[in-house]
């Protein structure tokens, strides 16, 4: 398309850019002949009819079953007398991303100091070019609630991620060695304030945080689980071969339901002894199981993407084979695949809400269960909530996957 | 069956006398192809054989198979008095000590010029950071692009590349440098500065086997040139042997067709 030149202004005169008037353009772009003029009203009017129904639509909507229903949908039934457990765990999470996001950034200052080369650091305005929807999503959902209290807890959250977002420019170096402490003690930490001290165990862990925490705790275990199996199902010894075949293409070829299906009503019959898992437990299993298939097949997309020479420049310096695939060969399989392994986490994250067929209170069993109460019964409400929940199915996988692009163009996949 | 020229034998090497590389007999097959046909050659300390011959004649099959990229089916590679075999632990020594410069440079390209040269001196010599990078400085000087240091390969020339390469076999201080067609995929215009220094190598005493169409590299660097065609070592001979006064008729056809 031609650049535009708005009404009054001067229009910008670079050498590729010949001066149009609004008038001109629009001739050009819309009414240039009689099938273009058609094509342009019947579809303005009809865009002009969406935008005027659902704007309709919007102010209409009585929003009093999101107020009344707010905490069930972010954390279900969580016992209300132990919430201040959840603002804790909330808290660590955020410090904890916040710490290594910084000690991250330090350190590739340090690197690129030390190479003697300019280090751009993000700035404020670029952090919050790539988080606005959540702020949005978070500002949004504060807007439904009834007192001010979360609004107040939710800034000390932010204050929070701020101050460790500052204090992790100045980890000591044992811990900047070591950062994979942060997630470590950061997890154990979480679940020890939600669950720890006669706490609420993660059967009550509901509603979206449900949603979130198997999104990060599935990813968390299925990535590692994914990475072995791909590279047994390219392992010299065929027993390790063949299992890892196996697997992935058992799995593969099973629908996600049924294994959720089998992790509630079948895995404790499948596991000997008196060993009880939880609901919950068995729900993460199962996700797992199923991710670490799918994600062991990007993964081996990955390794077939880097070419032999490159192995074969590893071996000619000496490197052993284990080191020339964790030092040569994956580095650039798993930057080659980004972009297919945020999908499958995107898609891990929506496939979430399928655990509400095992029974558990996750934010879309949240909203449907809202919607059969007995002052919202039967009122349409479906239309409110439905999209309500879907909004924060959308911010989530919104930011992952531009997040994941930027990833790419930072580590510059496709540039050899 | 090799044959005997006048003036020199395969297993003849020259150089300081002494033998860094040997290969009795080998034999190499590609399913049925047999890319090498009893193979016997043998190369001196110090001595800078030049391999030429038609495409698909065995030359990268055979010095491939001297640090065990391509695996031979019969015969004997002994290298600097180590027999390759199946052991992963000889064939890791024999690799540390033998450094190879690939056609297409084959640079790690997630990984700085700087960090390309130090990765093999740190993982497998176990050096020290400091050490390594110091190491690998003084390699960057010696091949002429220090101010390339903490770029990434992408960001090179074909020609610094491979001069990088080059630097990175070594950064590992190998007994024996092979190179595989080392200048076949540059521009016209940096063909030079790779053989350059390639030849500052050679008069450096480093022991090389260098696969190349670059008959003046040849004529000028070897101590020997091996002729190869059908995985047959054809004839070899000096320089002024080769090129003035060949005596097989498919060494004959075969320069009449390149120079």
């Amino acid at each position: 398309m031609t650049t535009t030149t708005s009404p009054g202004a001067p229009a910008p005169t670079t050498a590729h850019h010949r001066r149009m008037t609004p008038t001109k353009w629009l001739k050009k772009n819309l009414f240039s002949n009689w099938y273009n003029s058609l094509l342009t009203i019947v579809f303005g009017a009809f865009i002009l009819w969406v935008v005027v129904s659902l704007a309709r639509y919007l102010l209409h909507i009585d929003t009093e079953i999101i107020r009344v229903n707010l905490k069930l949908y972010m954390a279900g039934r969580f016992p209300n007398e132990q919430l201040e457990r959840l603002w804790l765990a909330i808290y660590i999470a955020v410090a904890g991303v916040a710490l290594l996001a910084r000690a991250t950034v330090s350190n590739a200052q340090r690197k690129a100091t030390e190479a003697g080369i300019e280090f751009h650091r993000s700035s404020w305005v670029d952090v919050l070019r790539r988080f606005w929807p959540i702020g949005a999503l978070v500002i949004f959902t504060l807007s439904f609630t009834e007192t001010i209290t979360p609004t107040l807890l939710t800034l000390v959250a932010a204050a929070i991620g701020l101050g460790a977002y500052w204090i992790g420019a100045a980890l000591p170096a044992w811990i900047v060695r070591r950062l994979w402490l942060i997630p470590v003690v950061g997890a154990i930490a979480f679940y020890l304030a939600l669950a720890g001290f006669g706490g609420v165990g993660w059967d009550l862990w509901q509603g979206f945080f449900l949603n979130i925490v198997l999104t990060v705790a599935g990813i968390s275990l299925a990535f590692p689980l994914g990475l072995m199996l791909a590279l047994g199902r390219r392992s010299t010894l065929p027993a390790v071969r063949l299992l890892s075949v196996t697997y992935i293409e058992f799995l593969r070829g099973v629908p996600m339901i049924t294994l959720l299906l089998m992790g509630a009503f079948a895995l404790g019959f499948l596991i000997p002894g008196d060993v009880q898992f939880s609901l919950f437990l068995r729900i993460l299993i199962a996700i797992t199981l199923f991710q670490s298939a799918y994600i062991a097949e990007v993964v081996r997309g990955g390794l077939q993407s880097v070419p032999k020479g490159q192995i074969e420049a590893g071996q000619s310096i000496g490197l052993s084979p284990w080191k020339t695939m964790r030092l040569i060969v994956l580095p650039q399989a798993l930057r080659n695949v980004i972009p297919a392994m945020v999908g499958q986490f995107i898609s891990l994250f929506k496939d979430t809400t399928l655990v509400y067929i095992v029974g558990l209170l996750d934010l879309l069993r949240a909203a449907l269960v809202s919607t059969s109460q007995p002052e919202f019964f039967a009122q349409g409400l479906d239309a409110v909530v439905l999209p309500f929940a879907a909004l924060y199915f959308w911010v989530g996988s919104y930011v992952m996957s531009r997040e994941s692009r930027r990833l790419e163009k930072k580590l510059g996949v496709g540039v050899r | 069956m090799t044959d005997q020229t006048v003036f020199s034998d395969a297993t003849q090497a020259a150089g300081t006398g002494e033998s860094m590389i040997e290969l009795t007999n080998v034999d190499k097959f590609f399913g049925d192809f047999q890319a090498l046909k009893d193979i016997n050659m043998r190369v001196g300390k110090q001595e800078v054989v030049v391999v030429i011959g038609p495409s698909g004649s065995g030359k990268s099959t055979m010095i491939r198979c001297i640090n065990r990229l391509e695996v031979h089916d019969s015969g004997q590679i002994v290298v600097d008095g180590v027999e390759l075999t199946d052991d992963i632990k000889v064939i890791q020594e024999v690799r540390k000590e033998t450094g190879m410069v690939f056609q297409q440079f084959n640079l790690f390209p997630h990984l700085t010029v700087l960090e390309n040269i130090t990765l093999g001196p740190r993982q497998v010599r176990n050096l020290p950071k400091k050490e390594a990078e110091d190491l690998g400085k003084e390699l960057l000087e010696k091949v002429q692009i220090p101010e390339q240091a903490h770029k990434y390969p992408g960001q090179l020339s074909g020609g610094q590349q491979q001069r990088v390469a080059i630097a990175r076999s070594l950064a590992m201080s190998p007994k024996v440098m092979l190179f595989d067609e080392p200048t076949s995929a540059l521009d016209p215009e940096m063909i030079k500065e790779v053989l350059d220094t390639m030849q500052e190598l050679a008069e450096s005493g480093m022991t090389m086997i260098v696969v190349t169409h670059e008959m003046g590299f040849a004529r000028e660097v070897a101590n020997r040139v091996v002729f190869m065609a059908d995985g047959e070592i054809v004839e070899v001979g000096t320089p002024e042997h080769f090129f003035e006064n060949p005596t097989e008729d498919r060494t004959k056809l075969f320069l009449s067709q390149i120079l």
